[in-house]
């Protein structure tokens, strides 16, 4: 066994774990906390495979990120663990279902990917001597334009949604405007007035 | 699995990683093991500069922090395209440039409206 060998075993089992972890803890703040060593494992496999960037992206995007995200919502929500839990018995049926249609939809990508003619071929690998950032970049931005400039929109449309969601207009708080204080003239505010000696103002 | 002299050059970091987690589990794990525990309601309390504490610190947060970051994750997935992008604009020619000069247009017009709209401002 060649200390990759090694490494990917243990990352495997640490993420593994974790997973189980996520799944199974009472507390929604530790489940996010082990997702996030969840993503650090993966990252570590995927390192193992050579796609440094993926999991560089993993850790940049997903535990920098959106695991940020996640807390702000958990924390947002005001979980009651007793409540959720009951809330949680009741909705077993239905999330047994969605589990078992979700792994029969990945266990059918995995399949008919290793059936894929040539998908353990050479010609899926890296070329020698480029990286993995490179060899996507060469072929994201022009093969792949078009699912690129979705990516774009769809960018677009959560930005948009998500402000218009939760903004609300706040009339009641006073704001500062730069333009106006700098636009505001000596005149605006005071007045000089000449006063004769002896007479009063 | 990877080129091994790839791999190699990440040995520096599952050093660290391991030396990161072992004083983890070193510290937690010790005073765990070997410190006295003897708890009471008193000391179990959250502290609140000498009073019993007001309310639960399950605290709902502000909507906004959700709305900060969900801005934040949107552009470090922007980023994200920029990194492979960089890497590979000698490969790819004007079309591959002007693909990404789209792709940031169509952002900063949401970046243009999140402005307008006062996202950014935390009155």
């Amino acid at each position: 066994m060649t200390p990759a060998d090694l490494a990917f075993f243990v990352l495997a089992a640490v993420l593994l774990a974790s997973a189980l972890g996520v799944v199974f803890t009472r507390n929604p703040v530790h489940a996010v906390l082990l997702l996030v060593l969840t993503f650090f494992n993966a990252a570590g496999v995927f390192i193992l495979l050579g796609a440094e960037f993926l999991a560089m992206l993993l850790i940049i995007v997903y535990v920098g990120a959106v695991m940020v995200l996640f807390l702000f919502v958990v924390m947002m929500l005001r979980v009651d663990p007793a409540k959720m839990r009951a809330q949680g018995r009741a909705a077993l049926p239905l999330g047994l279902l969605v589990a078992g249609v979700l792994m029969a939809e990945m266990a059918a990508v995995a399949l008919s990917f290793a059936a894929l003619p040539g998908a353990a071929s050479p010609a899926f690998a890296l070329p020698e001597g480029v990286t993995d950032a490179r060899a996507l970049g060469r072929v994201l931005y022009t093969d792949f334009v078009y699912p690129f400039q979705v990516a774009g929109l769809i960018l677009l449309i959560a930005m948009v949604g998500a402000i218009a969601l939760t903004q609300r207009a706040r009339p009641d708080i006073k704001r500062q405007s730069v333009a106006d204080q700098t636009a505001r003239r000596p005149g605006d505010a005071m007045e000089i007035v000449k006063v004769t000696p002896r007479t009063g103002a | 699995m990877a080129d091994p002299a790839l791999l190699a050059t990440y040995l520096p970091v599952l050093i660290l990683l391991l030396i990161a987690g072992g004083m983890a589990v070193w510290m937690i794990g010790f005073s765990l093991v070997l410190a006295p525990h003897r708890p009471d309601p008193a000391k179990t309390s959250a502290y609140e500069c000498g009073f019993p504490a007001f309310e639960g610190t399950r605290g709902r947060f502000d909507v906004r922090f959700y709305l900060v970051t969900l801005l934040f994750i949107l552009f470090d997935l922007e980023i994200a395209f920029l990194f492979p992008w960089a890497v590979a604009l000698r490969d790819i020619g004007a079309f591959g440039f002007w693909s990404m000069a789209v792709f940031l247009a169509v952002l900063t017009i949401g970046f243009a409206y999140e402005w307008a709209r006062g996202a950014l401002e935390w009155e």
